[in-house]
């Protein structure tokens, strides 16, 4: 059969399994199985368990259960929160200043953490009740939030971005830097925007009673520095080439989980089980995942899909821009409804070669990806961060959360065409610090 | 019935609960890894091979848990549009297809592990580890997952549980 053709029809099969509501895992796997046997038949069934374990066997996925350790510890503490305060009496007297807090405070636990739920969460339970309290509309408060809590999954050290890297075979410490200047770029329009809308419809709310002297501004300090320095060795062991991912983030997690039991007391132990249980399932999940997504592109190549499909698109002859063009809606779609990690795993050996290809740069690409990820956790019918707010606060519907977080979905799409316009944005950093890849 | 339903959410706990362990093991032993390595200057030679495998070992032992407490994610867009009688034919098809992927793979991923243990397969690395404890996992891990799935079919056919777990808004304000 036409792979083309046969491409198709799994596509079609995922995408029936998917919306029937099965494990994301489980119909990677099904479809992978069913067009392995229609190809080979019941033959095909011998290499599906050593296919499984090879995609699992990789010594860089451990960095994966080991961030989301370091992020489920912190996530347990009240680190959040005082994160939270220590921005709110720093930046109080900025018009809107709150909402900028806000998401300032969502930008550096999206960096403790690495995960987009976890910021909304944390950030959110704190965030939005005083957002309201003082006056701001239940939209624009839960839209920030969500959208400030999407940079979980650009700004290192990040899950996806760590998936990227293994499925492309490209450096992870090289894709941790290139998420930095986007990131920071991100949380600015998130900030400029918030400040644009505060200012215009008069929420201005510099709060003449209230005052934080220098004290009460370095007071809130030592509880959050040393997770902030935490980070800072961790990337800068990364970078320095000093070690691996996975031994940072060992260690990282290691010490996060030290610093909670100190700072925090958090020495109970249903919590510290909890926090370990909470990592383990989390990492369970995307290591299924992963795990059946491997046999899904083992399945796409061995039927000469994945090949098929590279060379549809390199005899449509379209120019590069068309194509990039091309690949992010196809991406924004697929993010609607998938998690980002299962989009990265089925698309990337497909699309990386094609786009190294069209002279685009591969890491430049990891970054543009992740964006479109991003859009689709603030982007129904999936739009996981939507529901996280939604089970905060009860009482906004999920249709305010929504109409909220569309001008910052505005503000990403935005930021992929800065980011098209300006590869530097992503590259220059990497380049800069790790020197150029050739 | 109950007592299946009961034995398996145990098996699946008790396997969580060694999922998680091991997760931890992991950390103590890149910890370990990284003071040889960095600390005192030595090579390490079984760390790397070892944390790898205990993650694997974690990912299909922590399975059946994962689907005992719905952390498997899934598209419920769907499920959700569907009225009650839909969502539940709908679930029997999501479940039972899961379940016959999972049986399958419990089968083959059993004589995987048989293969190497009947021919005594080790790892080809320095410490060169006996690959069938490290396969074993991939079965055990896989057949209480359908047993698993067994149970949550008959949950769901005899009504114990919503079809997809997802409650009728109505209900839901009651």
């Amino acid at each position: 059969m036409d792979p083309l053709l046969l491409g198709l029809l799994a596509a079609l099969a995922l995408i029936m399994f998917l919306l029937s509501g099965m494990p994301v895992a489980f119909a990677l796997g099904f479809t992978a199985i069913l067009f392995l046997i229609i190809d080979d038949g019941i033959g095909a069934f011998d290499v599906v368990a050593d296919t499984l374990f090879g995609s699992l066997d990789e010594f860089a996925l451990l960095s994966i259960p080991m961030f989301l350790l370091m992020g489920s510890a912190i996530a347990a503490s009240r680190a959040g929160s005082d994160l939270y305060e220590a921005l709110d009496r720093w930046l109080y007297r900025i018009p809107g200043g709150l909402l900028i807090s806000n998401i300032g405070a969502c930008g550096v636990f999206a960096a403790l953490t690495g995960s987009s739920p976890a910021t909304c969460a944390a950030i959110g339970k704190m965030g939005i009740p005083e957002m309201r309290k003082r006056g701001y509309p239940a939209s624009l408060a839960t839209g920030a939030i969500a959208a400030g809590g999407t940079l979980g999954i650009l700004i290192p050290p990040s899950i996806t971005m760590i998936v990227y890297g293994i499925a492309t075979e490209t450096s992870i410490g090289r894709l941790f830097m290139a998420g930095v200047l986007p990131g920071a770029m991100l949380m600015l329009l998130f900030m400029a925007w918030s400040w644009f809308y505060a200012y215009k419809n008069g929420y201005h709310f510099v709060e003449k009673d209230k005052h934080y002297s220098l004290r009460d501004k370095l007071i809130v300090l030592p509880k959050i520095l040393p997770f902030l320095l935490l980070i800072a060795l961790v990337l800068w062991a990364l970078y320095g080439g000093v070690a691996t991912p996975s031994e940072a983030s060992g260690v990282g997690a290691m010490v996060s989980i030290i610093l909670v039991m100190i700072i925090y007391r958090v020495w109970q132990p249903t919590v510290l089980w909890e926090i370990v249980r909470s990592a383990t399932r989390e990492s369970v999940m995307l290591m299924m995942i992963i795990g059946m997504a491997g046999l899904f592109s083992y399945m796409m190549s061995s039927l000469y899909i994945t090949q098929g499909i590279a060379e549809w698109i390199a005899a449509m002859d379209v120019n590069r821009w068309q194509l990039l063009i091309y690949i992010n809606i196809f991406l924004l779609l697929a993010g609607l409804f998938l998690p980002p990690v299962a989009v990265i795993l089925m698309t990337s050996p497909t699309l990386v070669p094609i786009i190294i290809q069209a002279g685009f740069d591969p890491i430049w690409f990891g970054v543009m990806l992740t964006l479109n990820m991003e859009i689709g956790l603030i982007t129904p019918p999936v739009g996981l961060n939507l529901y996280v707010i939604n089970g905060i606060v009860k009482d906004v519907e999920l249709k305010t959360v929504l109409w909220g977080a569309l001008p910052f979905m505005l503000c990403l799409v935005f930021g992929i065409f800065l980011l098209a316009m300006f590869p530097a944005i992503a590259t220059w950093l990497p380049d800069y610090l790790m020197g150029p890849v050739f | 019935m109950n007592t299946f339903i009961r034995l398996t959410s145990g098996l699946s706990r008790i396997l969580g609960i060694i999922a998680a362990l091991l997760l931890i093991i992991g950390v103590l032993v890149v910890c370990q890894m990284v003071f040889l390595r960095y600390g005192l200057n030595k090579s390490t030679s079984w760390q790397t091979e070892f944390v790898t495998y205990v993650l694997i070992a974690s990912t299909f032992l922590g399975a059946p848990y994962v689907l005992l407490t719905r952390g498997h994610v899934n598209v419920e867009l769907v499920p959700l549009m569907l009225g009650p009688k839909s969502r539940f034919i709908l679930a029997l098809f999501a479940y039972s297809t899961s379940a016959l992927l999972c049986f399958v793979l419990t089968y083959y991923s059993f004589l995987f592990w048989h293969e190497a243990w009947v021919e005594g397969w080790t790892s080809d690395t320095v410490w060169g580890p006996k690959l069938w404890t490290i396969y074993l996992s991939m079965p055990v891990g896989f057949f209480v997952i359908s047993l698993q799935y067994l149970a949550d079919l008959l949950c769901l056919i005899t009504g114990r549980e919503l079809p997809f777990h997802i409650a009728d808004v109505n209900e839901e304000a009651a």
